[in-house]
C-alpha cells in the first residue's frame, strides 16, 4: 500500500501535535496508545494501530522523563511502527525494527532543543535587563512553536523513506535480528517497572508488590480489579496514618480529592 | 513592609492559563524559569507600575526553577501571594520559598503524575486496546482533562495560603503520596506478571527424552523469568546507577544474542 500525500501530512501532524501537547497542555502526555490509534485511523487500520500502540505503551511503562531528563520517544515509535506495518504488510516486527531505533535517536533531538532553549533564555534575560519586557515574552513564545519538530521531522523522514527501505532491509535481515527485537519488546517493560520501583518505597511496602503479582500470575485477575484492591489498601493506609498522627489535621481537605 | 494586595482572581486565572506554555521552555541552565516568568508577567506588571521594580522581580523569576508542571501552579501561586504582600523587599524570600518547595513537590508530582498515572491508565488502556477496544484512551484523556481544572485552580489556592502552604499540608501530602505508592506497588506487581515477557528455548536431550527447560521453570513458579529479569534490571539501575538508555541498548543486544543462540525465544 502506498501512502497518499494527505496521509503523510496527517501522520506528520500527529507527531507534531503529540510533541507540542507533551511540552505544553500535557493532555495526552505519555499516551502512546492514542498515537498508535490515530495513525491507524489515518492509514486505514485502527486495529493494528491500537495493538502497536498498546505494545509500545507497555514497553514505555514507567519510563518517564523526570526533572528535565530525556527519554526514548516511544509515541513516535508507535506512529512509525503503525505506518510501516500497515504499508509493508510485514507486521509489527518490521515496524519495531524501524520505530525503536528512531525512538532511541529521538532523544538527541530533545537534548538539542533544550540547548537551543538555553540560547533563547540568555536572550530573554538580556532583553529584560534592557527593560524590553514585551520582546522578552515574544522570544519565550518561540519555544512551544518549534518543539513539535523534534518529533515531526524524524516521523516525516521515516514514513517517506521507510516503507520501501524496510522491505529491502528485511530481505537482508537475519531471523535472529527480528526475533531478538520481539524478545526485547517483551523485556523492555522491565526497565519501566524498575524505574517505577526506584521511585516507590519498595523496602517499606514490598508486600503489596507481592499481592499484585500473586493476583495476576496465579489468579489472573484483570488489571482493573487489581487496581481496585490496591485502592482499598491505599485508603486503609491513608486513614490509619492520618489518625495515628496529630489530630490537628482534617480542617482543610482540599488535596485529598486529587 | 506590607502593601495593599492588588491581584484578583481574574489575574490568577490568567497566570494559570499562561502557565500552560508548560515545559516547552526547558533549558539546562535555568530549567523552567522562562515559563514561570511568562506565566506571572501580567501579574507582575500590575503589582509594579515602576519599571525598575518590575525588572527586579522579572529577573527573580528568571532564576533557576523546576518542579513538576502539574503542581507548579501551587508553588507560583503561593509565591505571588507572598510577593503581593511584601513587594520588592520580599524577592529574596519569594525565591527561597520557591526553591524550598519545588524539590519536595517535584518528588511527589513525578511519582504520582509521571510514574503512577501513566502506569495505571496506560495498563488499563493497553489491556483494552489489545482486544481492539479504544475506550481506555478516552478514559485516560477524561482524567487529564478533568485534572486541567485542578491545575488552573491551584494558583488561587496557593495565592490564598501563601507561606502557610508548607505547614498546612505537609503531613497530608506525605501520607497521601505514601498511600498512592501502595496502590502503585500493587499495580506494578501485577504488571511484572503480565506485561514483562521472557521465555527460554533451552532443551535437554537425555536419550529419547527431550526436556524443555521452560516447562520446568513454569512448574516452579509462573513468570519466574520475567521476575528475574526485572530484578536484574532493578539491580543495575538502582544499585549500579546504569542509565536508562544504556540499559535499553543492553537489553536489545542481549535479546539478539539470546535469539541467535536459542537461549531465549519469542
Amino acid at each position: 500500500m502506498e501512502l497518499s500525500v494527505i496521509q503523510i501530512i496527517l501522520i506528520t501532524l500527529i507527531a507534531y501535535l503529540k510533541m507540542t501537547d507533551t511540552v505544553t497542555l500535557q493532555i495526552a502526555a505519555f499516551n502512546t496508545l492514542i498515537c498508535g490509534w490515530l495513525t491507524g485511523l489515518v492509514v486505514g487500520d485502527p486495529e493494528t494501530g491500537l495493538y502497536i500502540g498498546a505494545t509500545m505503551q507497555l514497553m514505555s511503562m514507567g519510563v518517564v522523563a523526570v526533572g528535565g531528563s530525556s527519554m526514548p520517544d516511544y509515541p513516535i515509535a508507535a506512529i512509525i511502527a503503525t505506518t510501516i506495518a500497515a504499508t509493508t504488510g510485514q507486521g509489527m516486527e518490521a515496524g519495531l525494527a524501524i520505530g525503536l531505533p528512531v525512538a532511541m535517536l529521538g532523544v538527541n533531538f530533545d537534548v538539542i532543543y533544550k540547548i537551543f532553549n538555553g540560547f533563547l533564555m540568555r536572550k530573554e534575560i538580556a532583553l529584560i535587563e534592557e527593560g524590553k519586557f514585551q520582546s522578552a515574552l515574544n522570544v519565550i513564545k518561540i519555544s512551544p512553536v518549534f518543539y513539535g519538530l523534534c518529533s515531526a521531522i524524524p516521523v516525516l523522514v521515516c514514513v517517506v523513506a521507510g516503507p520501501s527501505l524496510v522491505n529491502t532491509i528485511l530481505d537482508f535481515m537475519p531471523a535472529w535480528f527480528t526475533t531478538g527485537l520481539t524478545i526485547a519488546g517483551g523485556v523492555l517493560p522491565g526497565v519501566g517497572m524498575a524505574m517505577l520501583l526506584m521511585y516507590m518505597p519498595v523496602n517499606k511496602y514490598w508486600s503489596f508488590l507481592l499481592v499484585g503479582f500473586v493476583l495476576a500470575a496465579y489468579l489472573s485477575v484483570p488489571v482493573l480489579g487489581i487496581a481496585a484492591v490496591g485502592l482499598a489498601a491505599a485508603y486503609e493506609i491513608y486513614k490509619s496514618k492520618m489518625n495515628a498522627g496529630t489530630a490537628s489535621v482534617g480542617a482543610a481537605g482540599g488535596l485529598e480529592d486529587e | 513592609m506590607s502593601k495593599e494586595k492588588v491581584l484578583t482572581k481574574k489575574d490568577l486565572r490568567r497566570a494559570a492559563r499562561r502557565w500552560l506554555i508548560g515545559i516547552s521552555t526547558f533549558n539546562y541552565e535555568t530549567q523552567l524559569a522562562p515559563s514561570a516568568f511568562f506565566s506571572v508577567y501580567p501579574c507582575l506588571r500590575k503589582m509594579y507600575p515602576n519599571d525598575e521594580d518590575l525588572k527586579k522581580s522579572s529577573l527573580n523569576y528568571m532564576r533557576y526553577y523546576n518542579t513538576m508542571p502539574w503542581i507548579s501552579p501551587f508553588v507560583i501561586g503561593a509565591a505571588l501571594g507572598i510577593e503581593d504582600e511584601g513587594g520588592v523587599e520580599s524577592l529574596d524570600a519569594v525565591n527561597d520559598f520557591k526553591v524550598g518547595l519545588m524539590g519536595p513537590l517535584a518528588g511527589i508530582g513525578d511519582t504520582i503524575g509521571w510514574a503512577m498515572i501513566p502506569t495505571i491508565f496506560g495498563s488499563i488502556g493497553a489491556s483494552m486496546a489489545m482486544q481492539g477496544n479504544p475506550l481506555g484512551i478516552f478514559l485516560w484523556l477524561a482524567f487529564t482533562i478533568a485534572f486541567l481544572a485542578v491545575r488552573i485552580l491551584q494558583y488561587e489556592w496557593g495565592y490564598n495560603m501563601g507561606v502557610n502552604v508548607i505547614t498546612k499540608f505537609g503531613k497530608q501530602i506525605t501520607v497521601f503520596t505514601e498511600a498512592c505508592s501502595v496502590l502503585g506497588l500493587t499495580v506494578v506487581g501485577s504488571l511484572i506478571a503480565t506485561v514483562v515477557k521472557l521465555k527460554t528455548g533451552i532443551t535437554f536431550t537425555n536419550g529419547d527424552v527431550t526436556m524443555e527447560v521452560q516447562g520446568l521453570i513454569d512448574g516452579v513458579m509462573p513468570q519466574l523469568l520475567p521476575v528475574a529479569a526485572v530484578a536484574i534490571i532493578y539491580f543495575f539501575m538502582a544499585k549500579k546507577k546504569v542509565k536508562m538508555t544504556w540499559m535499553i541498548l543492553f537489553i536489545i543486544i542481549a535479546s539478539w544474542i539470546g535469539a541467535a543462540t536459542g537461549i531465549f525465544t519469542a
